[in-house]
């Protein structure tokens, strides 16, 4: 689920497994580009796409079973029809492969496709194939597959919502000969290929499709082209893959690998930790903490994708007006949160760009830790609409001079608890707040619709820009809505379109730092930190960095969660 | 009588599913409120078909009835082919089964000395000791036990595994049950004792127990022998009236050992509102509970030919 | 209290014609209502102790880690977001205690009516409140208690209400037992041939008696109300907004690190949740052997 409330720790007691069927259309957006921005900084635990390597690494061996920890289970494997949470991209990056990855360096580079190049007008890309790649169950890696593959998605009810804004309804994949594919967009973009590293480039073998078209069973069973094939699976306790002896990339050294979903963040430690897993992959801070003072495990940490944020609906009264949007920033207890629920893990975040990006904009910072800055502006807000109804809760804006909101978490959850109970202390100077505990689905469903005031999210995990545009632009507001604070405003619009279309690296920063003055300004989003995700490796676990492309380049080790196995062995 | 008791407790849980909000959303996600996109309202006519949603609530509850007795139980609210109920169910219906079967066997096999020992040295220190632990057993909340258990066992000690694993053998499967069992079995043991006891000590003080002792019949043929088999009756009869209160507290115990059974499986779908999924469950707990009750009163017959209608 | 010489029992006097129980209660059970008592006071004058703010962050900068272990300041700790756990846990008596009275209040005030109504009328209205009985009874009450939440909210009074519905049926099963018991004696039967209306049998007659196991019911019956919303609250399901000691669990035992490294944050909580509920027990089964009130088969 890319898009619980951060740290979302599921308490013990529910085993909550994240069965967001639609509802994943967020998770599916929010991970659709999971991804770091271009620069890449090695070294230092403070932040950015790091690893603690531990041991020598020494000479790969064959054999064993990798038993792998994931925050969540998932409904389904499908890339055309299940919208993959992060722990979904895990489990859906050993059996599938992308068209392109990216590189150490942060560039795009091509691994499934052989090639891609772009039209004069930059709306058209040209993606060559690479001949001989086959499917799990012998099925041709060809255009018709491609072709196939990418319609689907774009046709799929929810997975297809964050993909239809910016295609054309048809002709967005053309079939040119048997290993070219070209597509077409609505928009020009000279950044397109990154679309290629996610979801969107997950490429499914045809006859599976086929078959899970009509028996939707098989969505659990994926038929890809990556290192390891579908073996079993028992739902929310253990799913398997076994090892592909004829990937093209490289040889598989791992036999097995099995992915056990523990919802319960604590419980996820507590296995890992007493040897019931080799590896875990989680945003949990109090887990992170221990994992980095472990020093015999591998860490491989990245913050440089998404942000966790507050999030507030603008469409609808009190928050259609700035001046309380801006109040229940200044009310925020940031530093509380950062320390009790961070506990300093983590990175605080001002905007969607970290630090080491060249379009992070060092002049803009979150405002927050000001409650005395809240009250001139309720007071005046309230004077003047204070009788006007809240239709999220149906009573009046503003009640004995503060503004009446609804706050929406997911539960039941203890760190989500906790969370909220110190948000509601910071924020009870000016507003009045009425608590909303809702399921996973639910939330992501109601926020969809727009049926709330303030909720806690996480996005912008974009590998470029780019594609984070999905969740700024006027064209996706509408009745569900991808937009979600159902912002909209002509002049982000042109920043973000003139931003993917120009090729002066100077210029796109400038425009980049633009459009995060314009989010601070329109106070839609209250940023809290840099999502920290950790993929973790017991001492026997090796080579988990080592993945190159067909063409050599090095690949980069963790992109916001993600998390390779090719070339990972283990001690026997 | 039973049937109508499980007429009552399915239409009552049907009722209050539905009240609980509306399926289609449910089934659906946002797509059930997009009736601008034509796409959508396939889908939306699709799932009205299939789940039977435009018909009033009456029918669609004899539809429901008529398709549980043959064995089907729907569809999961689930777009993404989770397997149907039945499926689903019948995966997970012998986790709990075999965890609850366990938690009985520890209890009774644990309660049924205990409760001669103490029975054979009323009110002596040992006996007092009991009582005062049969006590703390029942005031310990579930979920306390099993976490206090857990970390001393699987933890600290390490004597027992951490967690349940399906792609394991079936003697590892039943050894990582084992301390779930107990969570389950000791505080039922402790009422199993107490009520045992009690038995024992009023039936050691009847007249034919006197007058086996004036025999020399020793002390231990005494308690077997005699004075055990007249409190068995009372104590299969409790032995299967707590068999209900037991699956309530397998919800927490699956849980906190991360057991798929239909324990937390229950409490996930009602909290997902998946009505197909929480309405079989309910259904299968009462028919267990229904027939286990029948059974009690079955073998109580056979026992004691003293009791005739 | 000396354990040794008999009490007359002031209570519902028994029928005319049994004689006077020669039990004692007990210095155990003295010590147990003591306990109670303390944790009723603490529940009602909670806000007026000279305690810390239950809901204050009592954070020090530059420190390592918000929690600490049991000090003159804080005489049970600080929890991971550095509240005082003496504080909550005060606090958290408020709604167990609260939710435990009312629940058993209402069932026994709902099922302890039914009952009776059952046992004396007898006939169809027997029928089917035995019925209803059966039907609440074949749900595992944690089960019922998850459904209803889900259902309704998750306010105070809600949440002992769901809990009273769960106690209506074990307390109109023995109110019933117990009037059948009773509607057979022969003062009933006297009081009938004088004229006496149903109303007047009921109310003068069968109560007294009826109250007297029930009585000894209540206690036990608190009892179990506390620990199901301890379970509610374990699962995140119990009383919204609102300190309680299964949430205070919750928070404490989260992995087995916080269990090793600050014990006091669930420890506490667990240790006053099973005095109290122990407390409450161990009373109940004094008062039940006090008036020998025998294993009715329910």
């Amino acid at each position: 689920m890319g898009t619980k409330e951060r740290s979302t720790q599921r308490r013990r007691g529910v085993a909550f497994a994240a069965t967001a069927l639609s509802l994943a259309l967020i998770a599916g957006a929010c991970s659709s580009d999971s991804g770091t921005g271009t620069a890449d900084t090695t070294g230092g635990t403070t932040g950015g796409s790091t690893v603690d390597t531990i041991l020598e690494e020494g000479t790969p061996v064959d054999g064993g079973t990798l038993r792998y920890g994931l925050e969540a289970d998932v409904d389904g494997l499908n890339p055309t029809t299940s919208a993959l949470s992060a722990p979904g991209y895990v489990m859906g990056e050993a059996v599938f492969d992308t068209l392109a990855r990216v590189a150490a360096d942060g560039s795009i580079v091509p691994y499934l496709a052989e090639s891609f190049t772009p039209s004069a007008d930059f709306k058209s890309w040209t993606v060559k194939l690479r001949p001989g790649i086959k499917f799990h169950d012998g099925a041709d890696l060809n255009a018709d597959a491609v072709v196939k593959a990418f319609l689907a998605q774009q046709s799929a009810a929810l997975v297809g919502l964050a993909v239809r804004p910016f295609y054309p309804e048809s002709g967005a994949a053309v079939k040119i000969d048997d290993l070219t594919v070209q597509f077409n967009q609505l928009d020009a973009n000279r950044y397109w290929p990154s679309a290629l590293t996610s979801q969107l480039g997950m490429m499914p073998s045809p006859l599976w499709l086929d078959a899970a078209a009509k028996d939707p069973t098989l969505n659990q069973k994926p038929v890809g082209t990556g290192p390891f094939m579908f073996d079993s699976r028992t739902a929310d306790n253990v799913t398997r893959f076994v090892k592909n002896p004829n990937y093209w990339n490289g040889t598989v050294h791992l036999d097995a690998v099995e992915f056990y979903p523990v919802p319960d963040s604590a419980d996820l430690l507590d296995l890992f930790n007493n040897d019931g897993l080799d590896a875990l992959h989680t945003t949990d801070q109090t887990a992170i903490k221990d994992l980095k003072e472990n020093g015999t495990v591998t860490n491989k940490l990245d913050d440089t994708a998404e942000e966790s944020f507050q999030m507030i609906n603008s469409q609808n009264p009190p928050f259609d007006d700035v001046r309380v949007r801006q109040a229940l920033a200044y009310a925020t207890p940031k530093a509380k949160i950062l320390e009790l629920i961070g506990l300093g893990v983590s990175r605080s975040a001002d905007q969607m760009f970290t630090p080491e990006d060249p379009y992070y904009n060092p002049a803009v910072k979150q405002d927050a830790d000001q409650p005395e800055k809240a009250l001139p502006l309720v007071a005046a807000y309230c004077a003047e609409r204070g009788t006007e109804i809240n239709p999220v809760l149906n009573k009046p804006t503003c009640t004995d001079g503060k503004v009446n909101m609804e706050y929406q978490f997911v539960g039941p959850s203890v760190v989500g608890l906790r969370t909220t109970e110190i948000f509601e202390e910071g924020w009870k100077v000016a507003f009045n707040i009425t608590r909303d505990e809702v399921n996973q689905q639910d939330h992501i469903q109601q926020n969809a619709l727009g049926q709330s005031n303030v909720l806690g999210w996480r996005q912008f995990g974009a590998i470029d820009p780019w594609a984070d545009s999905v969740w700024l632009l006027c064209r996706t507001v509408g009745p569900i809505s991808l937009n979600w604070p159902r912002y909209c405003d002509p002049a982000r619009d042109t920043l973000l379109l003139d931003a993917q279309n120009t090729d002066d690296p100077a210029a796109r920063a400038k425009g980049y730092q633009a459009l995060v003055q314009n989010m601070h300004d329109a106070y839609t989003y209250i940023f809290i930190n840099h999502t920290l995700w950790t993929n973790s490796f017991n001492a026997n676990v090796h080579g988990t960095c080592d993945i190159k492309s067909p063409e050599g380049v090095a690949l980069k080790c963790t992109i916001a969660g993600e998390s390779f196995l090719n070339t990972t062995w283990m001690d026997q | 009588m039973a049937i109508t008791l499980l007429f009552a407790v399915s239409a009552l849980t049907f009722g209050a599913m539905n009240v609980l909000g509306d399926p289609l959303f449910n089934i659906l996600g946002p797509i059930a409120r997009d009736t601008s996109n034509p796409k959508s309202v396939k889908l939306i006519e699709k799932a009205k078909n299939d789940y039977n949603l435009d018909k009033p609530l009456p029918i669609r509850y004899g539809l429901w009835v008529s398709g549980f007795v043959r064995g089907d139980m729907g569809v999961q609210f689930s777009t993404d082919g989770q397997p149907p109920v039945t499926e689903l169910l019948k995966e997970r219906i012998p986790r709990t089964v075999t965890l609850l079967i366990l938690g009985q066997l520890i209890a009774v096999l644990v309660s049924i000395p205990w409760a001669l020992i103490s029975a054979s040295r009323a009110d002596k220190f040992v006996d007092r000791l009991s009582t005062a632990t049969t006590f703390m057993l029942v005031a310990l909340p579930g979920f306390a036990l099993a976490i206090i258990l857990k970390y001393v066992f699987a933890i600290r000690l390490g004597w027992f595994p951490l967690t349940y694993r399906a792609l394991d053998p079936l003697q590892t499967r039943l050894f990582q049950m084992l301390l779930p069992g107990f969570v389950i079995g000791l505080p039922a043991a402790a009422i199993y004792q107490r009520l045992l006891r009690t038995d024992l000590i009023t039936t050691l003080q009847e007249d034919f127990i006197l007058m086996a002792r004036s025999k020399g019949v020793s002390k231990s043929r005494i308690l077997f022998k005699h004075a055990l088999r007249p409190s068995m009756f009372s104590f299969i009869t409790v032995v299967g009236l707590t068999t209900g209160a037991l699956i309530g507290g397998s919800i927490v115990v699956e849980t906190v050992f991360r057991i798929p059974g239909i324990g937390s499986t229950l409490v996930e779908a009602v909290l997902r509102h998946d009505f197909p999924v929480v309405l079989a469950i309910v259904m299968i707990v009462a028919t267990a509970f229904v027939l286990i009750n029948l059974l009690i009163d079955v073998v109580y017959t056979i026992i004691d030919p003293r009791v005739h209608r | 209290m000396s354990t040794e010489a008999p009490t007359t029992s002031e209570a519902a006097a028994p029928a005319p014609g049994e004689a006077a129980i020669k039990k004692t209660l007990g210095i155990g059970f003295w010590i147990c209502i003591g306990w109670l008592l303390v944790m009723v006071f603490v529940a009602v004058f909670a806000t007026r102790l000279p305690i810390p703010d239950p809901k204050f962050n009592f954070i020090k900068p530059g420190q390592a880690g918000p929690s600490k272990g049991p000090s003159a300041a804080h005489w049970f700790g600080t929890d991971k977001d550095a509240r005082d756990v003496f504080a909550r846990t005060m606090y958290g008596a408020r709604v167990s205690l609260t939710v435990g009275f009312i629940a058993i209040a209402f069932g026994m005030f709902v099922g302890g009516t039914l009952g009776i109504l059952a046992g004396f009328f007898r006939g169809w209205i027997d029928r089917i409140f035995s019925f209803m009985f059966l039907v609440l009874l074949s749900f595992p009450s944690l089960v019922l208690a998850i459904m209803l939440t889900a259902l309704l909210d998750r306010k105070l009074f809600t949440i002992s209400m769901i809990l009273g519905v769960l106690a209506v049926a074990p307390v109109g099963r023995l109110a019933r037992a117990t009037t059948m018991q009773y509607a057979d004696r022969e003062f009933v039967i006297a009081a009938r041939s004088l004229g006496a209306k149903n109303k007047r049998i009921i109310v003068r007659e069968l109560l007294p008696n009826v109250a007297i196991p029930m009585s000894a019911l209540a206690l036990l019956g608190m009892a179990v109300a506390i620990v199901a919303e301890g379970g509610l609250a374990f699962l995140g399901l119990s009383v919204e907004r609102s300190i309680t000691w299964g949430g205070m669990i919750q928070l404490g035992s989260d992995s087995s690190k916080t269990l090793q490294n600050q014990p006091w944050i669930a420890f506490f909580p667990i240790g006053v949740l099973f005095l109290t509920v122990f407390a409450l027990n161990f009373a109940g089964d004094r008062v039940r052997t006090y008036f020998d009130v025998k294993e009715i088969s329910l």
